[in-house]
């Protein structure tokens, strides 16, 4: 009876973390729409929102290129990083894993960098797609790759984790390859795109990704009870009916898509795929129900408030998102992981 | 002394003198040059350089308008100038096939060792300076001290850090090396003489001065990079406009956001071109021609959602090629920034004619292509 309230109780406790954590991640949002190098305030957004035809048309293109398509950018990739990186931390069953550390991100930076520096890409791509395209190829040929490990027999998940490892490794020293034999322009170019940076961000990008997410949810949704069982260890997963291979499959499969178009739409942001996660967990909890919406939402906070702080650091200069993330990041990681020394 | 050898010393003195006669110049050759470059190292030579590696390969454009066979002084470069510019590359293999041949000895200054540079046996080594480069700094580069210890002189030019300050000193030193002084001491008149005529137009423009928006490098990345307080932005105040890069950049170069953009609205854009490959930009340079130039400047402003400057709609918004931040020859890409900055008082400008005058007097590859393109209203 206590237990079952006790349960109850928890389960609500978690509904209201998940409930904070979208109004935050709203109010997050609002701040990053109305935020810009133009005395641009709400009520004008508004009114440009409401009756487009009689702004001015610069303030057209800097509502509907610029404040809202980079708002929106934000949270998608934020949800995208942060869900990879919580499967990908449940079916390796290891606290390092995300997206950016086993070699998606390096894997499309040297698909872009084959695009800018070799103008090497696939034929029938148009120019401007030329670089997320190859970008996004390379990436998800990586976890494709990972995904060919896992099945190999005997071996472990240690081990893919150490192969995911090696490929950073192999892919970094391919991209510096690269950049040796590069042009400056086009050095500059390759460096800049793997600061990452939201400005790249155009409306046929985000409905690919939104579309992507639309895709992978409902999977991720109807395997969460699994999830939630693997990280009570392999074997007991097992003698609960998980296919235990055929999960990590369909979870790898996921995160290479997600992971690969938000890496190559807005260039290389690490951090929210490692940190959102953990942070999630800290909050609610190893219960995939939660932990999952909770790591979405967190992905997308961080990147929202590292896209709000962007624009604030220097007015009219754009600091690339992907530095700004860390920034952002680690102090609220930090804290997070006081506060449950203090309450643990 | 027999009579026999009498007579050859004295054949020999007299067809030596009648060879100083006929040819000052061939004496004077024989002297040892001593020559300071632009950041006070004194360089000598006990005869003009005829075995020259270029450090950074787009100084050969700087060769060929000081010598008739810039090809031929080249002993081995960095390739910079085979990937960076491809279609002026063309142009000069065009001319001198044996531009493709010339030992290549890596990418930029950064990356040429010492060994294959000594290997070219070269009689002297052309370095680029650096931003803020010192003779102290040049002199302490690994690569400088080897080849000093070896005995070959090494010289700096510099025409993009601070190219309005180091251009003409620049030349001096490289005219001086190659033994072209008279032709680089046309060159600086040329160049002198526009920059003057440059000063006087705007000399009693108010202020505050025109904005203007550098585009560097346009369509290639996000919108938009623009140089800060160095590379163009001292072009841009000589041509009499306010960079609005400089106010909000602090380094030499950085990227401006789109929405800062449209919200300052400058009053010029200027982009800033060169061959590409089709990777997107503002076609502009060798073997490109107008109406290709135009459209692509036409096509770069509205792909980076900039149609709505007023700049644009006023026909305001140009492009220039980029290369010519390496180059002596980017005084007529001030003339052409100045007409379009301020256009009521620089009607004697004329960026065509002193393209043309460099091509006839000078050029030994011509720069035939479109160096700038404009908008035109829309």
């Amino acid at each position: 009876m206590t237990a079952a309230l006790g349960y109850r109780r928890m389960v609500g406790r978690r509904w209201i973390v998940l409930a904070l954590l979208a109004v935050l991640l709203a109010a997050a949002v609002i701040g990053d729409v109305v935020t810009g190098a133009s005395r641009l305030g709400a009520w004008d957004l508004l009114s440009v929102l409401i009756s487009p035809d009689t702004a001015p048309a610069a303030v057209r293109v800097i509502v509907w290129d610029v404040r809202l398509p980079l708002a929106v950018m934000a949270v998608l990739v934020g949800v995208s990083l942060a869900l990879a990186g919580a499967e990908m931390q449940t079916v390796l069953n290891n606290p390092l894993a995300s997206p950016f550390t086993l070699g998606v991100s390096s894997a499309a930076a040297l698909g872009a960098a084959l695009a800018i520096v070799l103008e090497q890409g696939l034929p029938w791509l148009p120019a401007g797609w030329l670089v997320p395209g190859n970008a996004f190829v390379f990436a998800f040929g990586a976890m494709m790759l990972l995904q060919f490990m896992s099945q190999l027999r005997g071996a472990g998940v240690d081990a893919l984790v150490l192969f995911g490892i090696a490929l950073v490794f192999a892919f970094n020293a391919l991209v510096a390859l690269l950049q040796f034999i590069a042009t400056e322009t086009a050095l500059q170019q390759l460096v800049f795109w793997s600061m990452g940076s939201l400005s790249r961000t155009t409306w046929p990008a985000i409905a690919l990704l939104a579309g992507a997410l639309a895709l992978c949810i409902p999977f991720s949704a109807r395997a969460t009870w699994k999830l939630t069982a693997l990280r009570l260890g392999e074997d007991r997963a097992r003698s609960f009916g998980v296919d235990v291979v055929a999960l990590r499959r369909g979870a790898l499969v996921r995160v290479a898509l997600l992971a690969g178009l938000s890496v190559a739409f807005v260039g290389t942001i690490g951090f929210v795929g490692l940190v959102a996660p953990h942070a999630a967990r800290l909050m609610v909890g190893e219960d995939h129900r939660f932990f999952l919406p909770a790591a979405a939402l967190c992905g997308a906070l961080l990147l929202s408030l590292a896209s709000l702080a962007a624009k604030a650091i220097v007015p009219g200069v754009v600091v690339p998102v992907g530095i700004v993330t860390a920034l952002v990041g680690v102090p609220v990681f930090v804290l997070l992981v006081f506060g449950r020394g203090r309450s643990a | 002394m027999s009579m026999r050898t009498a007579m050859v010393t004295r054949r020999r003195a007299l067809a030596l003198s009648a060879l100083a006669v006929a040819s000052p110049s061939l004496v004077r050759a024989q002297e040892p040059i001593r020559v300071t470059d632009y950041l006070g190292r004194e360089v000598r030579l006990a005869r003009p350089a005829r075995r020259i590696v270029l450090a950074q390969g787009r100084h050969l454009a700087v060769l060929n308008l000081l010598h008739p066979e810039p090809v031929s002084l080249v002993a081995g470069w960095a390739d910079d100038m085979l990937i960076g510019a491809v279609s002026e590359s063309r142009a000069y293999v065009r001319r001198f096939p044996q531009t493709a041949r010339i030992p290549v000895i890596g990418r930029s200054a950064q990356t040429l060792h010492l060994e294959p540079v000594l290997a070219l046996e070269p009689d002297l080594v052309v370095m680029s300076g650096g931003a803020g480069a010192r003779a102290d700094v040049m002199t302490s580069l690994p690569l400088v001290r080897g080849l000093e210890a070896a005995g070959v002189p090494v010289a700096a030019i510099d025409f993009f850090y601070d190219p309005l300050a180091n251009t003409v000193v620049s030349l001096r030193t490289l005219g001086r090396l190659i033994g072209r002084e008279r032709q680089a001491a046309a060159l600086i008149a040329l160049h002198e003489a526009g920059i003057a005529r440059v000063r006087t137009a705007i000399a009693d423009a108010p202020t505050p001065r025109p904005t203007v928006m550098m585009h560097a490098h346009a369509g290639g990345t996000p919108c938009c990079n623009s140089p800060g307080r160095g590379t163009f932005d001292g072009f841009i105040r000589l041509a009499g406009g306010h960079n609005i890069g400089a106010d909000v950049l602090s380094g030499a170069t950085g990227s401006l956001s789109l929405e800062h953009l449209l919200t300052v609205d400058p009053d010029v854009y200027v982009a800033t071109g060169g061959s590409y490959n089709g990777r997107g930009g503002v076609m502009l340079g060798a073997d490109v021609d107008e109406a290709e130039a135009r459209a692509s400047l036409k096509q770069v402003i509205h792909g980076q959602k900039l149609d709505a400057l007023a700049a644009v709609k006023n026909g305001r918004a140009h492009g220039i090629w980029h290369g010519c931040n390496d180059s002596p020859a980017h005084v007529m890409a001030i003339e052409a920034l100045a007409k379009w900055i301020q256009p009521g008082r620089t009607n004697d400008l004329d960026p065509t004619r002193t393209l043309t005058t460099l091509n006839e007097k000078f050029a030994a590859v011509p720069l035939e292509g479109t160096y700038w393109t404009s908008l035109g209203s829309a």
